[in-house]
């Protein structure tokens, strides 16, 4: 029972950049998800669309060997994070499971986090969110919809991780690994996304985070994030030799 | 307003603070006094009374027939089906009530007519719900779920605060501690101010999670 008590996990995220395909899957079960409002057709041509996490392509090579390189991003969930200290209502902070956590209800929409977040995923609400009449009853009611003038990100969907350590307290279980998904991470056809507690040695992210192919994004910045990428391994090339792969 | 304010002078621009600052003070410290709609307790399309189907004591509450009556002690999950289970408590459907009503109540009871209008036992213009107005309700940036309180205080029951005319064992007895004594409402009011002061007080005490991302997300 201990387990499922707050405080005891640290949550966080294993990506592997080498079965990811780029099929944006996780991108549509995120936008349906956390109620993210829909980017139009204006809002992309102004650069204010909201995604919480995205499919970044990159063409390594030149045509005709051109290859297509895919690389989800979503908030890292740093340990040490630039958009925390900047807060002058401590609207974001982390909290001791492990999150980068924001609180919707004290943002007064300063936006020094997201001029502070190196990986460009704090999004600023511009507009009230507005959603067509047919998609009104779509929206999930357990995640806050967020007004205009606050900012927003990445949740690691922890309206699921407290829906499943209640549950467990509840069976007075402990919470299973692998029992707490997000929606990208159970969206993901190739299992390229992969969601648990790295408090637990015997999980699965805490094993994969053991390959020698980890490496964390812009690492020079000492952000120490909880989201632990796996390189793409290249038939032609050695296994992390990659730029991206310069960390091990 | 301001015209007739400055026409009576100074003493009605005080009064007039005077209010207003009674307003903001209760407002801040619990629920500000009911003027400028902030009513709690709201008029129901049916005046239901919990003390009928709640309390376990001998009620003023006569009904159509004139025979005084003892309330029927009701466990509040009775009707409120889903508070064991689920973030809602939940308010019974028409059919509910009237799986009681079509038979129980004198014929001809205005408020019990309304009832089985809606249940379609008279008229015919069909089923409709009764638009119940809510009391309780917390901000759309509050996630509370019942289940974990409810599980919690009938583990602990030591921790519940109030006391209730209805059952007081299991999860009735347990919601008086945010609800108040509803088995005594003949129209049910908000007692406790149910701000977040109230919850993070009770969480400490109890060590329940006091994380912003345990009722914020």
């Amino acid at each position: 029972m201990a387990t499922a008590e707050f405080g005891s996990h640290n949550w966080g995220m294993v990506v592997d950049v080498d079965k990811c395909i780029g099929c944006n899957a996780c991108v549509i079960a995120c936008q349906a998800e956390n109620n993210i409002p829909l980017n139009s057709q204006d809002r992309v041509e102004r650069a204010r669309t909201i995604s919480w996490i995205r499919v970044e392509r990159y063409w390594e090579g030149d045509f005709p060997d051109a290859k297509a390189r895919f690389i989800p991003i979503m908030c890292q969930h740093c340990e040490n994070a630039p958009c925390e200290p900047v807060c002058p209502v401590y609207a974001t902070y982390h909290n001791s499971e492990g999150m980068n956590v924001q609180v919707y209800n004290r943002c007064v929409g300063t936006r020094y986090c997201a001029n502070g977040c190196p990986y460009i995923v704090r999004f600023f609400n511009y507009w009230e969110p507005v959603w067509p009449e047919s998609l009104r009853n779509h929206l999930n009611p357990d995640v806050t919809v967020r007004s205009r003038g606050i900012m927003e990100k990445c949740s690691f969907c922890v309206h699921r991780i407290r829906r499943e350590s209640r549950s467990a307290r509840s069976a007075g279980t402990e919470i299973a690994d692998g029992a707490v998904q997000t929606a990208c991470s159970s969206a993901c056809p190739t299992s390229a996304l992969n969601f648990g507690n790295f408090n637990d040695p015997d999980s699965k992210v805490s094993k994969m985070k053991e390959d020698k192919r980890h490496y964390t994004l812009l690492d020079q910045f000492g952000t120490d994030p909880n989201v632990i990428y796996l390189a793409k391994i290249d038939a032609d090339k050695k296994v992390g030799s990659g730029a991206a792969a310069s960390h091990d | 307003m301001l015209v007739p304010v400055l026409a009576i002078g100074g003493l009605g621009v005080v009064a007039v603070m005077g209010v207003v600052a009674a307003f903001v003070i209760t407002g801040w410290i619990g629920q500000p006094i009911p003027v400028l709609g902030f009513e709690q307790t709201f008029d129901q399309p049916i005046d239901f009374p919990h003390t009928v189907h709640a309390s376990l004591k001998q009620l003023d509450h006569v009904p159509a027939d004139g025979q005084a009556m003892e309330g029927l002690g009701l466990d509040c999950t009775f009707c409120h089906r889903t508070v064991t289970t689920q973030a809602n408590a939940g308010v019974p459907p028409v059919g509910f009530c009237a799986t009681c009503h079509q038979v129980i109540g004198a014929d001809g009871n205005p408020q019990l007519d309304i009832l089985r209008d809606a249940a379609d036992i008279i008229g015919d213009d069909g089923p409709e719900p009764v638009n119940w107005q809510r009391v309780h309700r917390l901000p759309d940036h509050v996630r509370f779920v019942h289940e974990p309180h409810i599980r919690y205080l009938t583990a602990n029951p030591s921790e519940v605060k109030n006391t209730t005319d209805g059952v007081a064992t299991g999860p009735s007895g347990v919601c008086s501690t945010c609800h108040g004594n509803v088995a005594a409402m003949e129209q049910v009011e908000q007692v406790e101010p149910l701000k977040m002061g109230q919850c993070v007080d009770c969480h400490r005490d109890n060590g329940a999670p006091t994380d912003c991302v345990a009722c914020h997300h």
